[in-house]
């Protein structure tokens, strides 16, 4: 066998497969020690499978990084109870692809997580929600399923075990918002991607007015990892609260963009200037934007000595969010970064809470007013004090996803915005 | 941010016998039939270019799901179309990564070049043009989308003689 064809265990969890050609093939995968691990679990009870996850302490990898463990302790242990897994594959927030690569190389490490996971979670019925926007990836997912439905990993009698698990691909149609778990559940439900309030949460009451566990993409793909080496091999990676590994998705100014899979709690500088080959052109940093556009920048001092995990980026003020890094060097005008963001976070707002409606539109219209050559320094301050009357206000946090890098901008670049919107307008 | 001017109404619309069996297909995967709507919606854009109220009603009759929740469905989403577009969708990303590449420069000077403006079909109906949230591809900036296609770092020029190669 080229040795090639083997997974490298060793240093990846995620991309383990990934330098194997034709490994989206379930016999390659399979070849290469794909659906061993959830072989075994067939054989496990299921209590020992959370309980496994848990020990891990690993954390939703989309944004809010809450422990997937404890999240599945919620859920319901009736294994007749109807009940639904859904995975969270909207991928949206700006700076982010790591979903993407993963499972348009290697859509099997994600459906075999899933079977995993819905086994220890006892749940019937599964859908993968991917946006509308990555058509061929789930193109790739639906072929995938099709195998593993062919090599008896779903529908009726899983393994002998009497366990039931169908799994289906569910494509959304462009709105950022539906990457909110309850607003995810809103759009499969065939309704308007709107957020729920919480309580009560999915895992108690979800999709269709039943349990549902709603997990991403990179989280559910490394539980099979979790299952084959144990808890304790996966806390050799990363630190007490951030254990693991994590795919960062690297973009904007730097050499070599893409999506790497590093232990949490390597140092930011390391990411630029190993892994993604240093600064384009040789230029100077400036900021970074460490975990999707809805976290806060770092400032260029603050860039060099973060360590990428969950507590010492939250230290420097900032969040990990969904490991979305966007590097920003001196030629940058930090007023252009933060329109760009604004007028998102205003198109994406769905509407319900006034806050945000409203609150959305008016952090934009500042960028606006200065096309029109009619804004002046106060409004950075009253861009400030509108971002701080949103936050904590609304029935989601995508109010708050606004706020929260608008707020953190004028923190650490004032003066820049200030001269920014003082400038005469363009053309 | 949606035209919604001079929509042309569509006498009449029915699903194709192949896209009639994609649906009955796709209602097995489901518990209820609301939940098979988005992809519904999917289907028949698929086969009719845009979601004109005779497909609306067509639906509403199948699903039996009011025509207004059909209609506030379509309204929501960013990739449904209530107004005929092009034949052929041109996505171009304008978010933080891409912007920083030129692609809101690249997004006025496609629809500059075609003489066209937001999804509005060119005048032989082959494209429209949309400028999108961020589209998951930051690493290719600026990236665009040429129907199911990603297309990445992109200039002006090899945008238009992609885009020219469009059916």
């Amino acid at each position: 066998m080229d040795y090639r064809d083997v997974a490298n265990d060793k240093d990846y969890a995620l991309l383990s497969y990934h330098h194997i050609p034709g490994v989206h093939n379930i016999e390659v995968f399979e070849r290469a020690g794909g659906y061993e691990t959830m072989k075994k679990c067939f054989e496990m009870d299921p209590e020992a499978i959370k309980e496994e996850v848990k020990l891990s302490g690993l954390r939703g990898r989309g944004g809010a990084g809450f422990a997937t463990g404890v999240k599945w302790g919620f859920f319901t242990k009736d294994r007749n109870a109807k009940k639904y897994l859904l995975c969270n594959a909207d991928e949206s927030e700006p700076g982010t692809f790591k979903d993407r690569y993963l499972v348009e190389r290697n859509p099997h490490i994600l459906i075999e997580g899933m079977i995993i996971s819905a086994w220890a979670l006892g749940t019937q019925k599964g859908y993968i929600y991917i946006r509308g926007e990555f058509y061929q990836q789930a193109m790739i997912l639906e072929r995938a399923l099709k195998e593993a439905y062919a090599k008896g990993y779903l529908g009726k009698n899983i393994m002998g075990k009497g366990f039931d698990f169908d799994l289906y691909v569910h494509r959304g149609a462009g709105a950022y918002i539906c990457g909110e778990e309850t607003a995810l559940i809103s759009s499969l439900e065939g309704q308007k991607g709107q957020p729920k309030l919480k309580p009560p949460f999915p895992a108690i009451k979800g999709y269709r007015g039943l349990p549902t566990m709603v997990n991403n993409v990179e989280s559910l793909a490394a539980v099979p990892w979790i299952m084959r080496h144990g808890a304790a091999a996966y806390k050799q990676w990363g630190t007490e609260k951030s254990p693991g590994t994590k795919l960062f998705s690297v973009s904007g100014d730097v050499n070599k963009p893409g999506v790497i899979e590093v232990p949490l709690s390597t140092s930011l500088r390391e990411i630029i200037e190993v892994h993604c080959g240093g600064m384009r052109n040789g230029n100077k940093l400036k900021a970074v934007i460490p975990g999707g556009s809805s976290a806060p920048v770092l400032s260029a001092e603050d860039s060099y000595v973060v360590r990428m995990d969950y507590e010492d980026v939250a230290a420097k003020g900032s969040m990990l969010g969904s490991g979305a890094i966007i590097v920003i060097d001196e030629t940058r005008n930090m007023g252009d970064i933060l329109k760009y963001t604004l007028e998102f976070y205003h198109h994406e707002s769905c509407g319900q809470c006034t806050p945000c409606r409203e609150g959305t539109g008016w952090l934009e219209a500042i960028f606006k007013r200065k096309e029109a050559g009619k804004s002046n320094k106060a409004d950075i301050a009253l861009l400030d004090k509108t971002a701080a009357s949103m936050r904590g206000q609304t029935i989601c946090a995508l109010a708050d996803a606004a706020a929260m890098p608008t707020q953190g901008m004028i923190k650490v670049f004032r003066e820049e915005l200030e001269q920014y919107v003082t400038a005469a307008p363009k053309k | 941010m949606k035209t919604a001017t001079n929509v042309p109404s569509q006498e009449k619309f029915e699903f194709s016998a192949d896209t009639l069996a994609l649906y009955k297909e796709y209602l097995t995967r489901y518990d209820d039939i609301d939940s098979a709507l988005l992809p519904t919606l999917h289907l028949a854009q698929e086969q009719n270019g845009w979601l004109s109220d005779a497909v609306v009603a067509y639906l509403s009759e199948l699903m039996g799901i009011a025509e207004i929740r059909i209609k506030e469905v379509i309204s929501f989403y960013d990739m449904l179309y209530d107004h005929p577009v092009g034949r052929n969708i041109v996505h171009v990303c304008t978010n933080i990564t891409c912007s920083m590449f030129g692609g809101r420069e690249l997004y006025q000077d496609l629809l500059k070049h075609f003489n066209t403006d937001y999804l509005v079909p060119t005048y032989d109906g082959r494209i429209s043009i949309q400028k999108m949230e961020c589209l998951g591809a930051c690493e290719i900036a600026p990236c665009m989308r040429l129907n199911n296609e990603y297309v990445g770092n992109v200039d002006l020029q090899t945008a238009i003689s992609k885009i020219e190669e469009l059916p």
